[in-house]
């Protein structure tokens, strides 16, 4: 077969494994790999042992998917199973038990282990375990105090729990804060208009060049007043900064547009007196109501007629 | 009916003494169906009338576009005839197109049925019966049923195209027009005199409601509970032009200051009317508190729409204004606009509402009063400076319009009715109806009145003033209680007889030469002063010269107010204008003494410091005006040196003077005129508007001065100083409008400072730069206003900076050959515009400025010329500032790029944009900036276009007094009074294929004096151009034709609806349903089922029955419904010979029973 080929000949260099299309250096990727092409040539022996003469390449690897996820679930159950009983390192007892609970017949191993026509396979070839990178330091680590064992973990970076003395110096010369925020502001700005106007559909000024100052096109609106007249969100946004006390007025005037549909369409079923549009201005309602104004009484029943 | 027919008297005549002895009581419309999706209306009026005078057998109303199913008169079915001479002014196909015809025409046409002279489109034959009770006088209650189906005028429907019901897409309907148009929307009275109580119910969508004038009585709901009905009552006698209907899904805002007033906005505004409507109560206040009166209805409303006629209109107890008034706290620019439109609207409630006007020539007075009270809200309000300097606007508006178009007459008299009496013989246009003027004269006719009521004013003394006004709203509230029968409602009908009487009894003065001189005349005064001092005698002598020859302008005499800033203070002079006399000796007070340093004492009473070394040695004078009080109408150009304006402007208090100052120094570009100017930009304690004036002068001045002037270019330090950051100059301070005063500085230096140019006539590049970086670095996240004006004028001062570009050899504008400056230039505006489609700034000011600016570009030449991105902008559905905005650069594109294809474009949209107001703001911009005039040849002046024109003012226009107006105007400025010169001779057109012959012809017809056919009398004769009046034949021609042609619009209206047909069901049936108005949804079907259906009998009144010695034709034509069209035609052929047999064949057999049979083919089949 081809891939105990490949298998064989796999150093860790090598960049034409298997159609993999980007050669990959780092010692992680190699010891996964390595491992990867084991796997793979358990699959094809168990294939063989199963008497296939070949197989194509897709199911070879759809196998040994399966067995990666199998053997993983396996060796993540039981990890789990042993933390549960407050250990740190997993136990013949614990891959039993886990085992069992994936609907393994355990009794059967033994027996299969001891089969005939294995095949021996050759260790995976000794790669770098990967390196766990080293986190960054920073700062001094505190050294446990004394009432503490040494075998205890290490005190985290003192930055991530007690404060971050590490920062650029803020720049605090005004032109070059408001230069900064000019510049961003234009760069976003520009940005989001280019990007309007190459998604959608535009006009230009220019004959020649198309693409020379794109304007995005003008889409007429069915009911253009109402852009045209309240404040756009950004607008609302920078008042709620200045001025929080407006803030409260803005958001129940940006709900009540809806209550008084709803309020409109519960009275047409409900029969429910109501004003006309429904709307009693909100915040003071009991003084509202001592309004006599002839908009906001109820809407009459109609007199019943007397002919009928 | 027979006796109709054989009425010899002239109907006319006849009819008219019985309307003006006929009074109506009551007034009561219903209507009870109004569809969004079909924009039509279905309802019925009863009007209750006592007749005072015997014999009233004939009952004219007034009545446009409505549909008319039936009459009753007492229950007792009444034939009628309609009948619209205004629908088509000229009948003949005239190949003369003369303006001066068309005037004529449509002021007959206008009279015939002008409600005033008891005229009316609809003429109701009182049934027989009744005569024996009219003669009893007793009541007549007449019944009218109608419905309107698209209606092109009166009534407005916006329905936008979204999903959802009608309340969800915020459609709505709102009745508007210009003068007395309710005519257009249900049969009526139509006059501002013709006072009645009125009983309205409006039956609409549950989701909807429905506002209109008077008190809401009461809601109630239809059976089926899908519907309101809003019953309202008005007690107060009003005249039908100030009824008024608004109905949509509006939000309701119960004014929280004064319960008995309402607003109403379209869905979602509702936080924009609570602030807009925020200090409403304090105009309220001010009105009642100077008028001592209160309000005179009990309640009031305000309803804000979309696609509004005009800005503000007024009706009696509600005003309708347009949506975009509304706007939120953090807009600085529309806050004044707004309430200035708030306090206009409520004047007119005492003033134009409440008091009405006997008739038209009174209008002046309810204007002028309305306008004088806007005004002193504004004094109180905005401040005096603000005040006067409104009042030097208004007099400059109005001093420029009458020296240009000629004389605004206020008080017009037309003797005997008589047309040949015309008033103002200047003008294209009659003044006799308000539906013949132009809507600019009538805009000047309505500041002149103001500024005449303040003339009034400074006669009489305010206070008297006030006390007329009052004495005029308390009888017309005594009046307004009365029950009909004590005759009082006169009193609610101001005259100007009776106002100027009650100002004699009132203050006891004869204000008679002042009404003589300008309500009775028209004109302004042009005075030309000069000076010297004559040292000797230490006087002063001062020639004051007029102009009283050139048009538009009157003499003066009488006296004049002259103010003179000595050394030793100011003196008020008051000189007498007579006959002959020109120069006028002032003695002066103080003798030249420029050594002893003493303070100076102005006008107020204050004291300053002056550095004198400027001033001319001998002379005490420091300045010198006349009329400082602006008590004449006039236009005063004064010499005085430079200097003296410079201490004018630095030295006297008042804005008038300063700002008279500003403008003349615009011709001393000297360095002392530039301090005078950067002094006066710098003083905060001036009034903000003149040192925005003086931004404009230094402007001028600096460019006067280019070679000697030195240091950084004008006002770039200033903004510096005032503006920008104190540690790095080069960056503006983060925005902070809180001080306004400052703010509108800020917006403007930057705009001025644009038109700064060097020596290559560029703009300094040093100026551009930082304009730019005005862009750049400005930063309103702080600020607690919006900066979209500002950042608009910005775009503004760009365009300012903009000249022509250098082109070589007419090259193509391509991106590559684009100058460096520009480019930048182009890239903000991009940004800034599509910045604009993500985040829309307030009215959308942004991509107004951009659009400006695109077209100024390509006018300079450095980008293509090319309308299309502007017709996008154009389009319906973008908002209304933009739209105008697009429109106008269209315009200038045509002119520019004489474009036909813009011009038809133009035109198209002026016959079919849904807004009325677009479709009157492009003739008007069409006609300031005409695409050629009638001194200039242009090629795109051909027959086509005069005939489309022609075509649009005669007929095109006919639901819109306004704008038939203003295509008059527009072919008034595009061909003259006369023959289009375009138009080929006529004697040869009548032989000649035109077309063909047409290039042939054209330069010898601009000789103008062909001798024409016998058909075109007029033009035959040499002084053609100057006669105004017209022989008696076009008053013929008007009457002639009126019938079919009347008839021939309905039907092709009609005809457009394209609704299924079935013919089945009848009009007999389609009255029970309205009657029972049992099922509203089957009665429009049935009505709508019928397109063929003839609309009620027309017939032509004969509008020239005043003549007597005219020909008199009735034509009275029945109509089968299936033989309509072919009958047309056959009529339109033969209508000459046939007229007098129609006359006898189907004259007028009119029983109630034909009348209905005569409306409804199927029931006499």
């Amino acid at each position: 077969m081809a891939d105990s080929v490949v298998m064989g000949s796999g150093s860790f260099n090598s960049g034409s494994r298997s159609g993999s299309s980007k050669t990959s250096t780092s010692p992680t990727e190699n010891y996964q790999l390595a491992r990867r092409r084991t796997l793979q040539v358990v699959v094809s022996s168990l294939l063989t042992e199963c008497g296939f003469e070949s197989a194509e390449k897709v199911a070879v690897e759809t196998l040994t998917e399966m067995m990666q996820s199998y053997i993983t679930e396996v060796g993540r159950c039981a990890k789990a199973t042993c933390e549960h009983t407050a250990r740190s390192t997993p136990t013949l007892s614990d891959v039993v038990v886990t085992l069992v609970e994936m609907g393994f017949n355990v009794d059967t191993l033994p027996v299969y282990a001891k089969r005939s026509q294995r095949m021996v396979i050759t260790a995976p070839p000794v790669t770098n375990a990967p390196v766990v990178p080293k986190a960054l330091m920073a700062g001094q680590k505190r050294t446990h105090p004394s009432y503490i064992p040494g075998h205890f973990p290490e005190f985290p970076d003192p930055h991530t729990y007690i404060k971050t003395p590490t920062f650029r110096e803020p720049v605090s010369d005004y032109q070059v804060v408001r230069e900064k925020a000019a510049s961003q502001r234009r760069d976003v700005e520009r940005a989001l208009t280019r990007f309007m106007a190459k998604t959608g559909e535009t006009q230009s000024l220019f004959k020649d060049d198309i693409s020379a100052f794109p304007l995005i096109s003008a889409k007429p609106s069915a009911i253009p007043y109402l852009s045209a007249l309240l404040p756009s969100e950004l607008e609302l946004q920078s008042l709620e900064e200045t001025d929080s006390s407006e803030q409260d007025d803005q958001t129940d005037t940006e709900n009540n547009p809806s209550h008084i549909i709803q309020d409109d369409q519960s009275a047409d079923k409900e029969n429910v007196v109501l004003p006309p549009g429904g709307v009693v201005p909100t915040g003071k309602a009991n003084e509202e109501n001592m309004i006599d104004n002839p908009y906001l009484r109820p809407v009459k029943k109609p007199k019943v007629r007397r002919k009928k | 009916m027979l006796s109709y027919k054989q009425n010899p008297d002239p109907s006319g005549l006849h009819s008219r003494r019985c309307m003006n002895r006929k009074k109506d009581k009551g007034f009561e419309i219903c209507i009870n169906n109004i569809n969004f999706q079909r924009k039509s209306v279905i309802g019925y009026v009863e009007l209750t009338i006592f007749p005072t005078v015997m014999n009233l057998n004939r009952i004219k109303l007034n009545s446009k576009q409505c549909r008319i199913y039936r009459v009753r008169v007492n229950d007792l079915e009444a034939p009628f005839i309609y009948n619209d001479p205004t629908l088509e002014v000229c009948h003949h196909e005239s190949k003369q197109r003369n303006l001066n015809y068309f005037s004529s025409a449509y002021t007959a046409a206008v009279s015939a049925v002008d409600p005033d002279a008891g005229n009316g489109e609809l003429s109701i034959k009182v049934p027989s019966e009744l005569w024996k009770q009219g003669d009893e006088m007793k009541v007549m209650k007449v019944y009218i049923e109608f419905s309107l189906d698209q209606p092109k005028g009166g009534l407005h429907f916006v329905v936008p195209d979204v999903d959802g019901s009608m309340a969800e897409r915020a459609a709505h309907v709102f009745s508007f027009g210009n003068q007395n148009s309710t005519r257009f929307w249900f049969p009526c009275v139509d006059s501002y005199s013709e006072l009645c109580t009125w009983k309205l119910e409006f039956t609409v969508d549950a989701s909807m409601v429905a506002v209109s004038c008077g008190d809401l009585v009461e809601t109630v709901y239809t059976h089926d509970m899908r519907k309101k009905t809003f019953h309202y009552m008005l007690p107060i006698p009003t005249a039908a032009p100030n009824i008024s209907l608004a109905v949509g899904p509006f939000e309701i805002l119960v004014d929280p200051y004064m319960h008995e007033v309402t607003h109403f906005c379209l869905p979602q505004l509702l936080p924009l009317l609570k602030q807009t409507m925020s200090y409403l109560h304090e105009i309220f206040e001010f009105y009642e508190e100077i008028l001592t009166c209160r309000y005179p209805y009990s309640c009031f409303k305000t309803v804000f729409v979309d696609e509004a006629y005009v800005q503000v209109s007024s009706y009696a107890s509600m005003s309708i204004f347009s949506t975009n008034l509304l706007h939120s706290g953090m807009i600085i620019d529309q806050t004044p606009v707004t309430r200035r439109c708030l306090a206009q609207a409520l004047a007119q409630q005492f003033f134009g509402c409440f008091i009405s006007r006997m008739s038209w020539s009174d209008e002046w007075v309810l204007k002028g009063i309305s306008g004088y009270i806007y005004g002193l809200y504004l004094k109180k309000t905005f401040g005096v400076n603000e005040y006067r300097h409104w009042i030097k606007e208004e007099l400059d508006k109005i001093v420029e319009y009458e020296l240009k178009m000629g004389g605004v007459l206020l008080h017009p008299t037309f003797s005997g009715g008589k047309e040949k009496d015309n008033p103002t013989p200047h003008l294209h246009f009659s003044i006799r109806h308000p539906h013949t003027l132009s809507w600019e004269y009538y805009k000047m006719f309505q500041c002149k009145a103001h500024l005449v009521m303040r003339l009034i004013e400074n006669r009489i003394s305010m206070e008297f003033m006030l006390q007329v006004f009052n004495k005029l709203l308390s009888l017309a509230s005594t009046a307004s209680s009365q029950k009909y029968q004590s005759h009082m409602w006169s009193q609610m009908l101001v005259s100007t007889s009776g106002f100027l009487k009650s100002i004699s009894n009132v203050s006891g003065k004869d204000i008679g030469p002042l009404i003589k001189q300008w309500v009775d005349q028209s004109g302004v005064v042009k005075f030309f002063g000069s000076f010297a001092f004559n040292r000797k005698r230490n006087v002063l002598e001062l020639e004051i010269r007029q102009d009283y020859t050139s048009s538009g302008t009157q003499k003066y005499v009488g006296p004049i107010k002259v103010t003179v800033q000595e050394l030793d203070g100011s003196f008020n002079h008051t000189l007498q204008i007579e006959e002959n006399s020109l120069k006028h000796d002032i003695p002066c007070h103080s003798k030249s003494r420029r050594n002893k340093k003493k303070k100076i004492p102005l006008m107020n009473g204050e004291e300053v410091d002056m550095d004198l070394s400027a001033m001319d040695a001998d002379s005490p004078l420091l300045w010198i005006r006349i009329d400082p009080d602006m008590s004449i109408l006039r236009k005063v150009e004064f010499e005085q040196a430079d200097f003296m304006w410079q201490y004018q402007l630095r030295f006297e208090r008042d804005v008038v003077a300063q700002e008279e100052a500003i403008s003349a120094l615009e011709i001393f570009p000297t360095p002392a005129s530039r301090l005078a100017l950067t002094d006066i930009l710098e003083q905060d304690q001036c009034f903000y508007k003149v040192r925005i004036q003086a931004c404009f002068c230094l402007a001028k001045i600096a460019n006067s001065m280019m070679s000697t002037w030195t240091g950084p270019p004008a006002m770039k330090s200033l903004f510096t100083r005032m503006f920008c950051c104190k540690s790095c100059p080069n960056i503006v301070k983060t925005n902070n409008f809180i001080n306004f005063q400052s703010y509108f500085l800020q917006k403007t230096m930057p705009v001025a400072m644009a038109l700064l140019r060097d020596v290559q006539n560029l703009c300094p590049k040093e100026v551009l730069n930082f304009i730019l970086d005005l862009i750049k670095y400005n930063d309103n996240r702080k600020n607690k206003f919006s900066d979209n004006y500002y950042r608009a004028e910005l775009i503004d001062a760009l365009t300012n900076s903009l000249t022509p570009a250098i082109s070589i050899n007419n090259e193509v504008r391509t991106v590559d050959n684009l100058n460096t400056d520009v480019r930048l230039i182009l890239e903000e505006i991009t940004r800034f515009l599509n910045m604009e489609k993500l985040l829309p700034s307030y009215r959308n000011t942004i991509t107004v400025s951009c659009l400006r600016a695109i077209r100024m570009l390509q006018k300079n030449g450095h980008i293509p010329s090319d309308p299309s991105l502007f017709k996008s902008y154009a389009q319906y559905g973008h908002f209304v500032d933009v739209r105008i905005a697009a429109l106008e650069a269209v315009i200038d594109y045509t002119r520019v790029d004489r474009s036909s294809s813009e011009l038809q474009w133009l035109l198209d949209l002026v016959q079919n944009d849904p807004v009325h107001y677009i479709r009157h703001e492009i003739l008007s911009m069409l006609a300031k900036n005409p695409p050629f005039t009638k001194a200039a040849d242009s090629l795109l002046c051909n027959e086509a276009l005069v005939d489309q024109l022609w075509k649009l003012m005669n007929s095109g226009t006919c639901h819109d007094w306004r704008l038939r107006c203003d295509a008059v105007n527009l072919y008034y400025t595009l061909f003259g009074l006369t023959r289009p010169s375009c138009l080929p001779l006529p004697e040869l057109g009548l032989v000649l294929n035109l077309k063909e012959k047409k290039a042939v012809l054209n330069p010898t017809i601009k000789s103008e004096q062909g001798p024409g056919g016998p058909e075109y009398r007029p033009s035959s004769q040499p002084n053609f151009e100057n006669r105004l009046t017209f022989p008696t034949q076009e008053e013929e021609d008007i009457d002639m034709d009126t019938v079919h042609d009347s008839q021939a619009f309905i039907y092709h209206h009609l005809n457009m609806l394209e609704r299924p047909s079935t013919p089945d069901i009848t009009l007999f049936q389609l009255f029970a349903l309205i009657f029972t108005g049992k099922e509203p949804s089957s009665v429009e079907q049935a009505m709508l089922s019928m397109p063929g259906t003839p609309m009620p009998t027309l017939s032509k009144e004969s509008t020239s029955s005043k003549h007597g010695d005219h020909h008199h034709h009735h034509h009275h034509h029945e109509h089968k419904k299936k033989k309509k069209k072919h009958k047309h035609k056959h009529k339109h052929k033969h209508k000459h010979e046939s007229k007098d047999k129609d006359r006898d064949s189907h004259a007028f057999s009119n029983s109630p029973a034909s009348g209905r049979s005569i409306r409804s083919p199927s029931l006499s089949d």
